[in-house]
């Protein structure tokens, strides 16, 4: 055997975790005193680069897994590690893209694109300054930039949030979310209020967005054929029948994830998984 | 259709005919039962004639005191002159100045409001005790404000605090709890600190529903203004109502009245105008 062999044969060696979730229960007290259990035990690695999808029935405890990662929620017990540091709010590290209220309605179009640059770099004193308004027109060309990418036209920059439709409106907030080259996006059910040209569109949008900043998403959404078409693996939480809370049932790795007739197999793993799911996809 | 209909919707001519037919109303009714009395009683100062109106207007805007006869030097003044030491103008700027540092108090209410959404431990410091503070009848402390605070400015001012920031405090907070917190998160991922959510979030969100609060407390904090100037004051337009009243004197009382109404209505005019260009983006309920 030459010494190459061995070698051809193993798989590349894996990148450290960039996201660890560690042994994660979360709970929450009730009114008559008993507990509530929403997530039972999750141990879950996420590595740069990767595109998750997070599935499982409605109350299963996807958005509250969202929600940890994104530093919004504290888990009961447990650790959640964003390149191996505890994390305990939201930062600029993670960009989030959520289902509702994922823009700032008193901002045009292009200030919300703009808001994370300005505040990044402007104090609340220092934004009055006139360094801050020559800075400004620089923010504003890198929005221009964002919007042309996400498929937008320049006229639509001075629009506020309310003007636009559904889809325009989660494509500038995708747009936001990337100015600030986050490691993480984190999109919570971010197209299920899209009709189903339109999410397709969306789809096909973060997919390219993706491979081109090879940023890693965690996505959740209860569609499966959506997880499997967007994602590199996906995760199903389901109901623990011996607890209270959810834990991860599946964790499906998707191979040649572009293949759709490769999908039915998967899917039924999936539906298998999480019970009674339906698999309605765009 | 019928009138009560929910669907039906009424023409132009039809709103603007029914918008002004109370005011119409009003002003004849008025002008008949004033005629009336004074077919009954010439002398009846209790419903002025259009006569006596325009001359309590007149003596209004153009002397310097309701009591003292114009001397010959201020007649001989042009009328700008003369309206500018009437006092009308004077009982004007004098409540408006009480009213316009009421008005600027308020503005750290917003903010304390603000702070209390915002910031839990601010929330729970603070909330309880406004709440209880917001039950405090204004009038009721009137005297503990005099006596504490003496008979000048400061216990009028103090007395629309006590009467109109709780509620202002306590809306403000409300509208700062109602913003979605994925707003707050997003924010937060976009680099933002505490205070940039607060200020550059929250407050540019809820700001245009803050002056529409403020708007619509114009008229309470009027209330307590007026209240402390008819009990203690030696000018303002409330003093001089509260005056005029000892000698019956309606053909002044009701045009300070309409001045104060049409004042107030400028305000209100101008604070919703302002508003609708300032938040080109906010669409009301």
């Amino acid at each position: 055997m030459t010494a190459s062999a061995p070698a051809l044969l193993d798989p590349p060696p894996r990148a450290d975790p960039l996201i660890r979730l560690d042994n994660i229960h979360v709970s929450y007290a009730l009114k008559d005193g008993t507990e509530k259990k929403i997530l039972d035990g999750i141990d879950l690695d996420i590595r740069p680069g990767e595109f998750i999808s997070v599935v499982g029935q409605t109350g299963c405890g996807k958005s509250t897994l969202l929600r940890l990662v994104l530093g919004s929620e504290t888990p009961t017990e447990g650790r959640v590690l964003v390149e191996d540091r505890e994390i305990h709010r939201p930062d600029r590290d993670r960009g989030y893209v959520p289902q509702k209220y994922s823009l700032f309605p008193d901002k045009t179009v292009c200030d919300n694109i703009t808001f994370g640059l300005e505040v990044e770099e402007f104090s609340l004193v220092t934004h009055f300054t006139p360094r801050f308004y020559m800075r400004r027109r620089q923010f504003r060309t890198e929005a221009f930039r964002q919007l042309a990418k996400m498929g937008l036209h320049e006229s639509d920059s001075t629009k506020y949030p309310d003007q636009l439709s559904g889809g325009m409106q989660q494509r500038v907030a995708i747009a936001q979310a990337l100015v600030m080259k986050p490691k993480i996006l984190l999109m919570d059910e971010a197209f299920s209020a899209l009709d189903p040209s339109t999410r397709a569109g969306m789809q096909k949008l973060i997919r390219q967005v993706w491979k081109e900043t090879a940023t890693t998403v965690l996505f959740v959404t209860h569609n499966i054929a959506e997880a499997l078409h967007l994602a590199t693996r996906v995760v199903v939480l389901a109901k623990n029948p011996d607890a209270d809370g959810s834990r991860i049932a599946l964790d499906l790795p998707v191979p040649g994830h572009e293949f759709a007739d490769d999908y039915a197999p998967l899917a039924a793993r999936i539906e298998q998984a999480t019970g009674h799911m339906r698999s309605d996809a765009s | 259709m019928s009138l009560l209909s929910i669907n039906v919707k009424p023409g132009r001519t039809a709103c603007w005919t029914l918008s002004w037919l109370l005011f119409a109303t009003g002003i004849v009714l008025y002008f008949y039962t004033a005629q009336k009395r004074h077919k009954e009683n010439p002398d009846d100062r209790v419903v002025p004639t259009l006569a006596q109106l325009a001359a309590g207007i007149y003596q209004a805007a153009m002397s310097p005191d309701g009591d003292e006869a114009p001397s010959a030097d201020v007649q001989s003044q042009s009328a700008f002159a003369r309206f500018r030491t009437s006092m009308l103008w004077t009982d004007t700027v004098a409540s408006a100045r009480r009213f316009f540092y009421g008005l600027a108090l308020l503005f750290p209410a917003v903010l304390l409001g603000l702070h209390m959404g915002i910031f839990p431990y601010f929330g729970v410091f603070f909330l309880r005790f406004i709440l209880f503070f917001d039950k405090i009848i204004a009038l009721s402390v009137l005297p503990i404000l005099f006596i504490a605070f003496g008979i000048d400015e400061l216990s009028k001012v103090m007395l629309i605090v006590i009467g109109v920031t709780p509620t202002i405090i306590l809306d403000t907070f409300n509208l700062t709890k109602s913003v979605p917190p994925e707003q707050l998160v997003k924010g937060f991922t976009l680099g933002a600190s505490d205070f940039d959510v607060a200020y550059r979030v929250v407050l540019k969100q809820i700001w245009p529903r803050v002056l529409n609060s403020i708007r619509l407390n114009l008229k309470p904090l009027m209330l307590f203004l007026f209240a402390g100037e008819m009990i203690a004051s030696t000018d303002g337009l409330a003093y001089r109502i509260a005056l005029l009243r000892r000698h019956m004197g309606m053909n002044i009382i009701i045009p300070y009245v309409l001045w104060v109404a049409f004042l107030l209505f400028l305000v209100d005019l101008a604070m919703r105008l302002l508003n609708k260009k300032l938040h080109p983006w906010f669409r009301e309920a």
